[in-house]
């Protein structure tokens, strides 16, 4: 499989991830997004006319939307990353798949204006960011009440990692983190996860490895 | 809070690759300013009512100055050196101190915490003592013999290696580095900060590089680099207060911090002061 | 500077928002703070400003019973003194390196945290039980108004549609928001939970509606 690939995208990291936590090897091929655009030159036009990034080829078969990816590797490696077949969880993860789109829309425009300088109007970009995030943040108030650490059951599925990214990169574009404690604790427990990968702008959780013992007097 | 020392220094404003006819809107120092190419192709800035500003173009970089600058741009030898590749990493902004940004590209110390598995990893956190001096014929900072244990130093490195570094910083927010180049002992890779103060806790971070790397390809290694200044954004823009402070009392430094306080104590010095905070708050 | 909160207490987050081993952000009348829970379970607060190169601290990690700032790794007892410098592991840093502290203390599912010397122990609510807590972009004036009741002295607001079973535990934040506990009377089962804070968040429109319109100003 390989996927057209930028470290600093959100969408593509969704990607990187799921991969590392399904053990789906990947092969990378990096896209100059910044300051190339190459997104936005004939060979990768050719693949997906929209321009955007990732694109995953396996095949005759191309895919240019994450969540589709998130669910061809699960399907593919790991199918416990699926929803079983409960109704309410089924639902659940499209709920927030589709929801997933609009945090790309809102907390990744805020973020590219912000940090690449894109030109948008940021003050509304910011706000439609906040008002997702409240929704997430009760809606996981709200899957704590049910007993579940994660967005659509008590395990994680490709909803979690489809909205984890932009969430956790939303202060990048201005828009701080600070008032949400379910955010933070389903963030903090998608962070844990083994095998997690991280991506710029995400920092490892240094207190999962012990503190090193340092042998003194080595200097 | 004077801007008078610093409006004379040459500043990074935009790709010189990147020029278009049409102009791209951008800010010095707070005035709004202009950067385009004229019917020559050559790079053109104008400044808030339409004055024309000093321009000159050099690594990769359109540089300008809201004054009159009194020297020419600081010379990078290297980037006239063949064999290297010369790479334009791309803009970032960072809501912080152009003089923090700065500073913070001057340290080893955070390798192992921000820049995790690639600069640097636990338990190899300890700085050894290295050279720090004002080379007073070139008006310089200068560290020198800062090694570091890296487990990816570079795109072209293949595993953990210690890496030997050399600072400089030929102006104010402007820093060049050297460091161990795998492909080539006896040769130093050049990564650069060129930084653009828009206001004085906001700046626009332009890196370059000129490496000798003949295996990896122009992406890898503009994405290497970015990888890099992101891991960095997320701390410039949590330090509190926002400017920098040069009041020794406000912050503690050690003696891994040595080229830090020079750098402080020569901005203050030359009163170098847009993007500081002078008196604890 | 705060005459008027100094040796007070701030409800500043629930118990269960901050786990054993984490570190959160959080504001007091002071300013912001790093609110952290060491392995073994107790709780600390200190400037939220790392004295070696000013990084916030509610950015950094827990281990043991030390929290540590992100950017290079200095480490803090809960008494404020500074225990690691990993650039110079030889090194037992000086006792002048520390990072300012506060008073914490924890009643019936609330972190509180003091400023001072407080000279009584925060308030306690008996027979409440914390849901969670939420931010609002208004003032107390504006809550107040959308819950058709007035805060008690510590802060305490029974909104009258509620009849009785929810109440908001208020705490003032900067820039005209507010931080609300969510707090409910008594045991109650799941659906009750979820639809506790499906009321708050409603108050919360309420309340943001009222403030946007200047009604409560
Ligand atoms: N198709 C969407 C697109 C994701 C997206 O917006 N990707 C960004 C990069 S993070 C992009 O390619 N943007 C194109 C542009 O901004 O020009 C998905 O896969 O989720
Ligand atoms: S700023 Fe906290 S350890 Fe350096
Ligand atoms: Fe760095």
């Amino acid at each position: 499989m390989k996927l057209y690939d930028y470290i600093l995208s959100p969408s593509c990291y969704k990607v990187r991830l799921m991969a590392a936590l399904t053990g789906v090897k990947l092969e990378l091929r990096p896209v100059d997004f910044h300051p190339g655009a190459e997104h936005r030159g004939p060979e990768l036009l050719a693949l997906n006319p929209a321009g955007s990034i990732p694109i995953l080829e396996d095949g005759d078969l191309l895919l240019t939307e994450s969540s589709a990816i998130l669910v061809y590797l699960a399907a593919h490696a790991a199918p416990e990353w699926l929803a079983s077949n409960k109704p309410e969880e089924a639902a659940r993860v499209q709920q927030w798949l589709s929801f997933s789109g609009r945090l790309t829309a809102s907390l990744g425009c805020a973020r590219l204006h912000e940090m690449l300088l894109r030109p948008g109007d940021i003050g509304a970009l910011q706000a439609q960011g906040i008002a997702a995030l409240r929704e997430l943040e009760a809606g996981l108030v709200e899957q704590a009440e049910r007993g579940m650490r994660f967005l659509a059951a008590d395990r994680p599925t490709v909803a979690d990692i489809a909205c984890f990214p932009y969430v956790a990169l939303a202060p990048d574009g201005g828009v701080s983190l600070d008032p949400y404690p379910a955010i933070r604790l389903w963030s903090r427990a998608v962070r844990a996860l083994d095998a997690f990968i991280e991506m710029p702008g995400i920092h490892r959780l240094h207190e999962l490895k012990p503190e090193p013992h340092i042998e003194l007097g080595k200097a | 809070m004077t801007m008078q020392a610093m409006i004379d220094e040459w500043y990074p404003v935009g790709l010189f690759s990147q020029l278009d006819a049409a102009g791209r809107g951008t800010a010095l120092m707070g005035e709004p300013i202009v950067v385009a190419s004229d019917a020559d192709g050559n790079a053109k800035v104008t400044g808030g009512n339409g004055r024309v500003l000093p321009v000159c173009v050099r690594y990769g970089h359109v540089w300008s100055s809201l004054g009159a600058p009194k020297k020419a741009l600081f010379s990078i030898p290297e980037a006239d050196q063949t064999g290297r590749r010369f790479v334009d990493v791309g803009v970032v902004r960072v809501r912080c101190s152009p003089l923090r940004a700065v500073e913070n590209f001057l340290d080893v110390a955070h390798f192992p915490f921000v820049h995790t598995d690639i600069l640097g990893a636990e338990p190899h956190t300890e700085v050894q003592n290295y050279k720090v001096e004002i080379r007073e014929d070139v008006d310089e900072v200068w560290a020198t013999q800062v090694k570091f244990y890296q487990p990816l130093a570079a795109k072209s490195a293949s595993g953990g290696i210690t890496t030997e570094y050399m600072y400089r910083v030929p102006a104010p927010t402007c820093s060049v580095l050297y460091k161990t180049c795998p492909p080539r002992p006896s040769e130093w890779d050049v990564i650069t900060l060129f930084v653009q103060p828009l206001a004085e806790d906001l700046c626009d971070v332009w890196p370059w590089m000129a490496l000798f790397d003949d295996t990896t390809s122009l992406t890898d290694l503009i994405h290497f680099q970015q990888t890099i200044f992101l891991q960095d954004r997320s701390i410039l823009e949590n330090q509190i207060p926002r400017l920098l402070p040069l009041d020794p009392g406000l912050e503690i430094p050690t003696r891994a911090d040595l080229t830090s306080v020079a750098y402080r104590r020569w901005l203050k010095r030359h009163n170098y002061t847009y993007g500081a905070q002078l008196v604890a708050q | 500077m705060h005459p008027d909160t100094t040796g007070s207490w701030t409800p500043v987050a629930l118990s269960a928002d901050l786990p054993a081993g984490t570190v959160i952000p959080a504001r007091i009348p002071a300013g912001s703070i790093a609110l952290w829970r060491s392995e073994s379970g107790r709780p600390a607060a200190s400037a939220n400003r790392c004295p070696h190169r000013g990084m916030s601290l509610s950015h950094g990690f827990v281990r043991g019973e030390a929290l540590s700032c992100i950017y290079h790794g200095w480490s803090y007892a809960q008494a404020g003194n500074c225990l690691r410098i990993p650039a110079h592991p030889g090194l037992t840093p000086p006792q002048a390196i520390r990072v300012k502290t506060y008073p914490v203390e924890e009643t019936g599912g609330v972190i509180w945290v003091a400023m001072g010397e407080p000279s009584a122990n925060p308030p306690k609510f008996e027979g409440f039980v914390a849901l969670r807590s939420l931010m609002a972009e208004a003032g107390i004036a504006a809550i107040e108004a959308a819950a058709g009741a007035k805060a008690s002295p510590a802060g305490l607001v029974e909104p009258a549609e509620s009849t009785g079973t929810i109440c908001l535990l208020l705490s003032a934040q900067e820039d005209r928001q507010t931080l609300l506990h969510v707090l409910l009377k008594g045991e109650a089962g799941t659906a009750a939970r979820i639809a506790a804070s499906r009321a708050a968040e409603s108050l919360r429109r309420k309340a943001e509606d009222l403030q946007k319109k200047g009604i409560a100003q």
